[in-house]
C-alpha cells in the first residue's frame, strides 16, 4: 500500500502561506543558521581523489555511531541536522555490528575504481579461434550458465538487505549497491560468454539452485553475509582462478582474472564483517555456524551435481585437477572462516567427508 | 644497458614503468598491497599504492607482507623470458596459472586476508610483470 503523508501539502493553509511568504521575498533562512559540525575535508592522497575515508571525520565519522541506532530511522544522512517530524523508513538493520566492516569504505571505492565493462573490455574476438575442442566449448557454456544464476542471486541477496539497512550505515549501503553492480556484471559477462558466437545456454542445476536459495532465504543479514560473501564467493573466486588457469584464449583468461578480483571484494567484506560482528556479539557464532552447516551441505550437492562437476572434468582434462580445485577451495574457505572468528569449522562441516569420498 | 633478473634494479625498472604507463595502470584501478617476490633465496619487497608501484627493495619481513610469490629461479626466469618474447605473459606463464595449483609458484601468507590481496589485484600485478616486455632483460 502506498504511503500517505500526514499532511495534505498542496492544500494545507499554513504551508501555502509559507510558500507565498518565500515567493514575496521574505526568506526564512533558518536552515542556514543550523549548520552542523564544520570540518575541513581534503583528499589524503590526491591521486586517489576524495574518498569516503577522507570525509569520515568528526560528527560525520562512523566511529561515533552507537552499537544500536535509535536516533534516526529516516532518510536523513548521517551527520545532518534532524528536525522534528522526519518519517521512519522502517529500517530493520539498526545495529552497527549487524552490518559494519571497517574495510567497507575502501572496498566501495575500490569496486568502482576497478570496474570493467564486459561489452568492450573483454577481447571477445579471441573467441573466433578459441583454442579448445567443442566439448570444452560446451563445458564452458555450462559453467557460464551456472555463473549467470550465481550472479543473479547474489544481486538479489544484496538488494534484499540494502533497503533494510539504516542510512546511518551508508557506507555499507553504498557497498551493497556496488555488490549488486558487480553481481549483475557476473551475470552479464557470463551470459555473453555463453552466447557469444554460435553459443547457447546450458542446463540449469537444481542443486545449485538449492544452495543459492539457502543463501537468499537467510533469516538474518549476518547469515546472508556469511553464506554469500564467505562461502559462495570463496567458491566463485576459486572457480574463476580455475577458468583463467584452463583458458586457451585471451577472452576466457580475461574473464577469469576479472571475476577473481570481483569475487575477492565480496570475501574481504565478509571476513571483516563477520569478525566485527563476533567481536561485538560472540553469541552470534552458534547461529552462523548452524546456518553455514546448512549452506555447506547444499554446496556439497552443487559441487557433486553433473551440471557442475562434469564440465569441470572436461575443462580440466581429468579428475585429479578437479579434486585439487575442490580441496584448495575448501581449505581457503576454512582459513577465511577462521580469520573471521568462526574458528575451525572442519569438525562440523560436511566438506571433509565429501573430499574424502571424492578421493575414495 | 641490460638489466639483470633477478635484481632490485629490475624491479625498480618495473616500478618506473607503472609511472610511464600511468593510464594503463589507472584503468586497472586502485591497487593497495605490499607483497614479496621470492626467487630462490632472494626476497624482494614491492609496494603498490593507489595506481602505481611506490617502493621496491631487496629483503623484507615476510610476516609483514600481504603475500609472497615464491618459486625457484628457473620458474621465474622462464616466466620473464616468456613475457619478453611474447610481449606479455602467454596462457602458460601468467601469475595465476603458475600459482594456481601451488606446485610451480606458491602464494605464501600469514593470514587469509593478505593471501586474498593477490587475487583482489591480480590484473594490476600481472600488468606490472608484463611491463618487463619493454626492458632489456638479462636473465641470470
Amino acid at each position: 500500500m502506498s504511503y500517505i503523508a500526514p499532511k495534505d501539502y498542496s492544500q494545507d493553509p499554513e504551508i501555502v502561506a509559507k510558500i507565498m511568504r518565500t515567493i514575496s521575498g521574505q526568506l526564512d533562512l533558518s536552515w542556514m543558521k543550523k549548520i552542523g559540525e564544520r570540518a575541513s575535508f581534503r583528499p589524503s592522497q590526491p591521486a586517489r581523489g576524495l574518498t569516503l575515508d577522507d570525509i569520515n571525520h568528526g560528527a560525520y565519522s562512523p566511529d561515533r555511531l552507537p552499537e544500536v541506532v535509535r536516533q534516526n530511522f529516516s532518510m536523513a544522512p548521517r551527520g545532518a541536522i534532524l528536525p522534528e517530524g522526519l518519517p521512519s523508513l522502517g529500517y530493520r538493520l539498526n545495529r552497527k555490528s549487524d552490518v559494519w566492516a571497517d574495510v567497507a569504505p575502501q572496498l566501495f571505492e575500490e569496486g568502482k575504481s576497478r570496474r570493467w565493462a564486459p561489452a568492450h573490455d573483454v577481447p571477445w574476438t579471441a573467441l573466433a579461434e578459441p583454442g579448445h575442442s567443442e566439448e570444452v566449448a560446451h563445458a564452458l557454456r555450462q559453467l557460464s550458465t551456472n555463473l549467470i544464476s550465481i550472479g543473479l542471486v547474489a544481486c538479489d541477496t544484496a538488494a534484499l538487505w540494502e533497503w533494510r539497512t539504516n542510512q546511518e550505515f551508508h557506507e555499507i549501503k553504498y557497498l551493497m549497491c556496488v555488490q549488486m553492480y558487480d553481481a549483475a556484471r557476473i551475470a552479464e559477462a557470463f551470459r555473453k560468454r555463453s552466447l557469444a558466437g554460435d553459443g547457447q545456454l546450458g542446463v540449469d542445476c537444481p542443486e545449485l539452485g538449492d544452495f543459492l536459495k539457502a543463501i537468499f532465504a537467510s533469516d538474518t543479514y549476518p547469515e546472508a553475509s556469511a553464506s554469500m560473501n564467505l562461502l559462495l564467493f570463496s567458491w566463485v573466486q576459486a572457480l574463476s582462478r580455475h577458468l583463467e588457469f584452463t583458458a586457451t584464449n585471451a577472452a576466457d583468461a580475461f574473464l577469469g582474472t576479472r571475476l577473481a578480483q570481483d569475487a575477492t571484494r565480496f570475501i574481504a567484506y565478509g571476513v571483516d564483517h563477520i569478525r566485527n560482528l563476533l567481536h561485538a556479539r560472540p553469541v552470534e557464532a552458534q547461529r552462523l555456524d548452524d546456518h553455514l552447516d546448512l549452506c555447506e551441505n547444499a554446496l556439497v550437492g552443487a559441487l557433486g551435481a553433473p551440471e557442475l562437476i562434469e564440465p569441470l572434468l572436461i575443462l580440466s582434462g581429468g579428475f585429479e585437477p578437479v579434486a585439487g580445485l575442490y580441496e584448495r577451495t575448501v581449505n581457503e574457505y576454512f582459513a577465511r572462516c577462521s580469520a573471521a572468528g568462526l574458528g575451525d569449522r572442519r569438525s562440523r562441516s560436511p566438506f571433509p567427508d565429501f573430499l574424502r569420498m571424492l578421493r575414495s | 644497458m641490460a638489466i639483470r633478473f633477478p635484481s632490485v634494479e629490475f624491479f625498480q625498472a618495473l616500478q618506473q614503468r607503472t609511472k610511464d604507463e600511468k593510464a594503463r595502470f589507472e584503468k586497472l584501478g586502485y591497487c593497495d598491497t605490499t607483497f614479496g617476490v621470492r626467487i630462490g633465496k632472494d626476497l624482494f619487497t614491492i609496494a603498490f599504492e593507489v595506481y602505481e608501484c611506490v617502493h621496491v627493495h631487496e629483503g623484507g619481513d615476510p610476516e609483514r607482507l600481504d603475500f609472497v610469490l615464491t618459486g625457484p629461479p628457473a620458474v621465474w626466469n622462464e616466466m620473464i623470458a616468456a613475457i619478453v618474447k611474447g610481449k606479455g605473459a602467454d596462457g602458460l606463464h601468467t601469475l595465476n596459472t603458475l600459482s594456481h595449483v601451488g606446485d610451480v609458484l606458491r602464494v605464501e601468507s600469514v593470514d587469509a586476508e593478505g593471501n586474498d590481496k593477490f587475487y583482489r589485484y591480480m590484473a594490476s600485478l600481472q600488468e606490472f610483470f608484463d611491463q618487463a616486455q619493454h626492458l632489456d632483460v638479462k636473465l641470470s
